[in-house]
């Protein structure tokens, strides 16, 4: 299979989202599509699956010329994509969700063997761990993405799009699915892989293309004959990131009082089943503390308890010596970056300007001054580059980087003396990463406490001054950053205490 | 000038929405009218002369939209924090019950003093039964849509309880019924007709509510909390308090509804103060979509269509419930074609 795009033109309103893209997609190979948030890579892809009709350009496969009106069409061409909203249904089984979606099958298809062995077959030889009769609403999100992607082998597509697959999984999940990506190439199927991440490419990439405001800037090349740093350099278009700041040293001479303590924090979460279990530590004014683990050992939950958004079952988190509760107005002082930002982190039919006053709804006067909040909001819009830029808009027709950036926005514009940044940098791209930590790096020298839970452990060794490793709803173990030791920490995360 | 544009997306889809719901609604209610074999446009006419005619026949539908009005306020208000109550038929006679004790217990205070005592006292009544399903539901989660229906037979049934009871005045030779109004206890009348001051209160009460909604630091905390009501807890927000609150303001104004209706317009308490008033206010909050200022337009166009039965009744010799009938089929009317919009739009 060869599939060629050629001239490809969308425009959305005034924005150029594709401006004349050429690329060529060809089985056996598995091509990344590298580039920023907005830079039109889903877009193009979106386009290619027949989700939105193109407004210049053809395509063509096998050197015929294709119109893809549907994705309806595409299917029928072989081309099949996997979103990065999953379309499951929660409360069936695997099994039964993977024969609901299964081409031509008539409405009672339950009972029929045949497709039934079929489907079992190949989920048994892709995801062999994965119980065919376990609730969809069961399963970590890496799983119900392998679901997907077998739901799209279902249709025997012969190139498959994966639209930012790694940006939700843990890193032995991305693991996992960089194995599987190379198996279906070595299959002879086309894989696209639309990413923002370097590693994605460095682990399973044959070529990669990099896209920047709606063109291809470098035209597809083989992965192993580009640097990580021209890789960036390409992505954002300028010669290299400004340096972050440092953020060491952390004086020894501080107040030796430190501004949080979790006493023996024990909380139970019924809906999860997780919990947290005798969580002791301290934050020092000006410390980073970095939390490691592997996703799913309860990492929102203790981001909820110290930022003092839930109840504890037992022991207390206290915030210069006073305790922070739900309902504290203690909670004023304290900046939270949830981790599911529509979900928990905005009012989604509500627009930007209200979103980004929320936090001070109490301190506003009776009467607030709207003109004032708007004005203040298009500022803070700008500043962290959040787009469109328009404080009228709903949050909910944000996308999921931009509604990062709108909460970090609205989190870190203050003048927090508590920070709490449960996954700061998901769905962010190179850049906007790099502005998160800056100003994470910015509250800590003015002497904020943070705690900042990320899966990038690279960062958290290189940036935080201590690490501490969470797994199974217990600190397993905390050390100091400059002498601390990977091996160590990698086993912690494993569960392995000592 | 507007071009052809602006004027074939922001014009178009509504008007075309608003001739949907007419179509539909002359339609299904012809259907209606022929089946129990009366000539459909003749009947249309005469309801419009009814209820919109001349002077007589738009007090009447004042007179009809004042309660209305008020119970409508009564569910769009908690509708604001996504609370579906239908509770108004239940809050206006507890208020009834209520603003008659306190006339009952000082009729001869001096007006200054009885009529704001009897309005109060109206007010208080409905807050109490509207903050009961509120109170339920913030703190135990009860469902506040099955609570204030349950509610709505008790407050009824109260009222039968006292003008049987113990309210029963002797004068009126064993009719179910309590002592009159003094005229110290009632509102002035509007331009010597029978619409009285209550229907100013109810105007009064949608601008208000509607400035407080739109501007307030209030109103602007009731969106949050509909939009998403974790997050409003985690800001500091109190839920909980604002569910009985706001049910509590429902509550009192249908409270008023009730004392208004009874002290003006009844003169005394009795059985079928209401008529229907309660659910007539759920359907107009529905078909204004929960819009505060959309209330006054749709109150009147009910009201009208209520006004028009009584008046059938009294020139035609029809059964006033026709009127009960063709509000249904304007409801369903207006439903089907307001969904129909929505999904050709969303189709593009």
């Amino acid at each position: 299979m060869h599939i060629r795009l050629n001239g490809i033109h969308k425009h959305f309103g005034s924005t150029r989202a594709n401006d004349g893209v050429d690329l060529e997609i060809r089985s056996g190979e598995v091509l990344a599509l590298l580039g920023e948030n907005g830079a039109g890579k889903s877009t193009l892809m979106k386009i290619l699956y027949g989700f939105y009709p193109l407004d210049r350009g053809h395509i063509e496969i096998d050197g015929e010329t294709v119109a893809i009106q549907s994705p309806r069409a595409a299917i029928a061409n072989g081309i099949g994509m996997v979103f990065q909203q999953f379309n499951l249904i929660p409360a069936l089984t695997v099994l039964e969700n993977l024969l609901l979606a299964y081409p031509n099958s008539g409405w009672w298809h339950w009972g029929h063997r045949a497709i039934q062995r079929q489907v079992l077959e190949r989920l048994r030889s892709l995801a062999p761990d994965l119980d065919p009769e376990a609730r969809v609403e069961q399963l970590a999100v890496g799983e119900q993405q392998l679901l997907e992607l077998i739901k799209v082998l279902n249709l025997e597509a012969r190139c498959i799009i994966l639209d930012e697959p790694t940006s939700v999984l843990t890193p032995t999940e991305a693991e996992r699915l960089w194995g599987l990506i190379r198996q279906l190439a070595a299959q002879g199927r086309a894989v696209v892989l639309i990413t923002h991440k370097l590693e994605d490419v460095a682990a399973c990439a044959d070529r990669v293309a990099v896209m920047r405001a709606g063109q291809v800037v470098h035209p597809p090349t083989p992965s192993t004959h580009l640097l990580e740093s021209d890789l960036v350099r390409l992505m954002i278009g300028q010669e290299s990131l400004s340096p972050l700041p440092t953020v060491r040293p952390l004086y020894a001479s501080t107040p030796a009082l430190p501004l949080l303590q979790a006493q023996a924090v024990y909380v139970r979460d019924p809906h999860s089943g997780l919990g947290l279990y005798d969580i002791t530590f301290d934050i020092y004014p000006g410390e980073i503390l970095g939390l490691a683990g592997v996703a799913g050992n309860g990492q929102p939950l203790l981001a909820e308890a110290v930022a003092g958004v839930r109840d504890l079952n037992a022991g207390e988190v206290l915030f210069q010596g006073q305790r922070l509760q739900p309902g504290s107005p203690l909670r004023s002082q304290v900046a939270y970056i949830p981790e599911s930002p529509l979900q928990k982190g905005v009012a989604p039919d509500l627009d930007l300007a209200t979103n980004l006053a929320l936090h001070q709804i109490r301190d506003l006067p009776f009467w607030p001054h709207w003109e004032r909040q708007n004005a203040r909001a298009t500022e803070l819009l700008h500043a962290f580059d959040v787009r469109p830029p328009d404080p009228r808009k709903p949050a909910q027709q944000l996308s999921g980087g931009n509604l990062q950036k709108l909460i970090i926005a609205r989190e870190l514009s203050g003048d927090p003396r508590l920070v709490v940044a449960c996954y700061p940098t998901m769905g962010l791209d190179v850049a906007a990463t790099q502005a998160v930590y800056q100003h994470l790096f910015r509250h800590a020298q003015q002497g904020a406490a943070i705690l900042w839970i990320s899966e990038d452990l690279d960062d958290l060794m290189r940036y935080a001054h201590r690490v501490a490793v969470i797994s199974q709803g217990r600190i397993i173990g905390v050390q100091s950053t400059p002498q601390a030791s990977r091996q160590q920490i990698g086993q912690w995360m494993a569960g392995v205490a000592g | 000038m507007m071009d052809v544009k602006t004027l074939k997306r922001q014009i178009l889809p509504p008007l075309l929405t608003g001739l949907g719901i007419l179509g539909l609604f002359v339609s299904l209610s012809s259907v209606f009218l022929l089946l129990i074999g009366q000539p459909p446009f003749q009947i249309f006419a005469s309801m419009l002369e009814a209820a919109f005619g001349d002077e007589y026949a738009w007090s009447e539908t004042w007179v009809k939209t004042t309660p209305i009005l008020f119970c409508a306020l009564s569910v769009a208000l908690p509708a604001k924090l996504g609370l579906i109550s239908v509770g108004g038929e239940g809050q206006l006679h507890i208020g009834a019950i209520v603003g008659t004790g306190v006339m009952l217990a000082m009729p001869d205070s001096p007006g200054w003093i009885l009529l704001p005592s009897v309005l109060l006292g109206g007010a208080l009544g409905g807050a109490l039964w509207g903050g009961i399903p509120g109170y339920l539901r913030a703190r135990w989660g009860v469902n506040e849509t099955l609570s204030t229906l349950m509610l709505n037979y008790v407050g009824i049934q109260l009222v039968r309880f006292v003008v049987y009871g113990p309210w029963k005045d002797p004068a009126n030779l064993g009719w179910p019924a309590t002592a009159s109004f003094p005229d110290t206890a009632r509102l002035p009348l509007l331009g010597g007709s029978r619409v009285h001051g209550g229907l100013i209160i109810a105007l009064m009460a949608v601008v208000v509510l509607y400035g407080l909604y739109r501007w307030s630091r209030w109103g602007l905390s009731l969106r949050v909390m509909q939009s998403n009501s974790m997050l409003a807890m985690q800001m500091g927000l109190n839920y909980p308090l604002q569910v009985v609150l706001v049910m509590a303001i429902a509550g009192s104004l249908a409270g008023l509804a009730g004392i208004t209706e009874t002290a003006m317009i009844q003169g005394r308490l009795q059985m079928g103060i209401s008529s229907g008033f309660g659910l007539s206010g759920f359907l107009v909050a529905w078909l204004a979509g929960h819009s505060l200022i959309g209330l006054i337009p749709m109150s009147l166009l009910i009201g009208g269509i209520l006004s028009a039965g009584d008046g059938l009744q009294l020139f035609a010799q029809l059964p006033s419930s026709i009127a009960v009938v063709m509000q249904g089929i304007l409801f369903v009317a207006v439903l089907v074609a307001l969904r129909l919009s929505t999904l050709y739009r969303s189709r593009g």
